[in-house]
């Protein structure tokens, strides 16, 4: 139900925050990355306000979450060597319903279709609860090892 | 006299406090000292001890890495804050050389041979390294000779090597893992020198298996394709596979017993040794893969991962 309500949060609330910030490199932080299926052509979260993605290869895709100021990402490359430097800040745009993300200095950038959208605080929960649960499972492992 | 009660009740007050006190802490307080003195602490951090080897778009060394030009991915989660960032200070090795002596490799097998006689006997070992040679075909291997294999006693040997019939390499593998595992030191760096051409018909052992074997032994193979074939086969993936997941090399034996030598040295000598905090995570096995952090040119290899099993057997330490 909270994820139904987060959604309708992020299509209300990201158009006005996409047209504001059209253009302008936001910065953000990769802090997971993973080889993965590739977004076949015609699917993707994006893909409903328009731009088809081109079709993939069988090789897998590079998949990133993308943790920004508002919103967390869960990006995926177009090709296995769509990669992203993994810098402790990056700089990404908006474009044509993809993400791109400069991947140097220069103005060379690479996009990424966008699979997931999360609000940035409510995937911090999810985070700590996740870090939680696992703290308690490693304090059970080790009672049950003490005994 | 309305304040004669309060004139005697302060000092008594005063006595009764500091008794108390003493009853309470005054005896206890060396038994205290003495308990905290037998008190141990114990801390469970757990560290990841990664060596890797860094390459530019020529495959060529890079000399000059910082702590910054790169960031682990260890089991999906993007690690950028080390404990440590050192050259690997291992300086012997521990290698096996594992000969592929079966009847699909016969038909270059007598280039096979020579290549590994001039491996062993005219490469500068040094004086601490151990060079085990292995042989197999049939349903078995065979060892030919263990730790201090001198280049007289080999050449002879290998001249009687039992060849032909089925291939057990992935049985090989395993038994060359488990030597290098028994011999496991800090200092050494354990390494598999395979002449093959990747093929298996035989083994008890499956693909996975070996390969599982080899990330425990933490042991970098470096694959010799003695096949020469010009388009690639299963053979070729097999090896490709097993010397990339260790993070060693994958060379066809054209090259020359030379080349694979200097491979070797050059990977000693320019290993980094990376320490991080053990990231939690519920799975035992961890992939590891290292990219860069500006420069996407970078090349970087090291082993695919490692087994973590919370109070059994680790083998996140690496030399």
């Amino acid at each position: 139900m909270k994820r139904v309500f987060s959604l309708i949060f992020l299509s209300c609330t990201l158009p006005g925050l996409l047209a504001a910030q059209t253009g302008i490199y936001q910065h953000g932080t990769v802090v997971r990355m993973h080889m993965g299926e590739c977004i076949p052509a015609g699917h993707g979260f994006m893909v409903a306000f328009g731009g088809p993605s081109t079709p993939m290869g069988p090789e897998p895709c590079p998949e990133y979450t993308l943790v920004a100021d508002n919103v967390v990402f869960v990006i995926v490359g177009k090709l296995s060597n769509s990669l992203i430097p993994l810098a402790e800040t990056i700089d990404f745009r908006f474009r044509k319903n993809e993400i791109a993300v400069r991947v140097d200095d220069s103005k060379h950038e690479v996009k990424f279709a966008i699979k997931e959208m999360t609000v940035r605080s409510e995937w911090d929960r999810m985070q700590r609860h996740i870090e939680e649960r696992m703290k308690d499972q490693v304090d059970h492992e080790a009672e049950v090892r003490l005994r | 006299m309305r304040n004669r009660p309060s004139a005697w009740l302060l000092p008594l007050f005063l006595v009764t406090t500091l008794y108390a006190h003493n009853l309470l802490f005054g005896q206890s307080t060396p038994s205290s000292s003495e308990d905290s003195s037998r008190l141990t602490y114990h801390s469970s951090v757990s560290e990841v001890r990664l060596v890797f080897f860094a390459t530019d778009e020529h495959n060529h060394l890079v000399e000059g890495l910082q702590k910054n030009d790169f960031a682990v991915v260890d089991d999906e989660r993007v690690i950028r804050e080390f404990r440590s960032f050192t050259r690997s200070d291992v300086t012997k090795l521990d290698v096996v050389v594992l000969i592929d002596s079966s009847e699909s490799v016969l038909p270059y097998f007598e280039q096979e041979i020579t290549e590994v006689q001039q491996l062993i006997s005219q490469s500068p070992w040094g004086s601490g390294d151990n060079v085990s040679v292995l042989s197999f075909s049939g349903e078995e291997a065979h060892l030919i000779c263990a730790g201090n294999c001198g280049s007289s006693f080999v050449s002879d040997r290998l001249a009687f090597l039992p060849r032909g019939g089925p291939t057990p390499l992935f049985d090989a593998v395993e038994i060359a893992t488990n030597l290098l595992i028994q011999r496991r030191q800090p200092d050494v760096w354990p390494v598999i020198i395979l002449f093959s051409d990747g093929d298996d018909n035989v083994s008890k052992a499956s693909f996975h298996e070996a390969l599982e074997k080899i990330l425990v032994s933490e042991a970098q193979v470096y694959a010799i394709d003695v096949s020469s074939l010009r388009r690639p086969s299963n053979g070729t993936a097999t090896l490709q596979r097993i010397a990339d997941d260790s993070g060693g090399r994958f060379l066809p034996i054209s090259e020359g017993a030379g080349r694979i030598f200097n491979d070797v040295i050059d990977d000693l000598h320019s290993a980094r040794l990376v320490t991080y905090e053990l990231p939690e995570s519920d799975a035992d096995f961890h992939s590891i893969r290292i990219l860069p952090t500006r420069n996407l040119k970078l090349q970087f290899r090291c082993r695919r991962g490692y087994y973590f099993r919370p109070g059994g057997a680790h083998s996140e330490d690496s030399p």
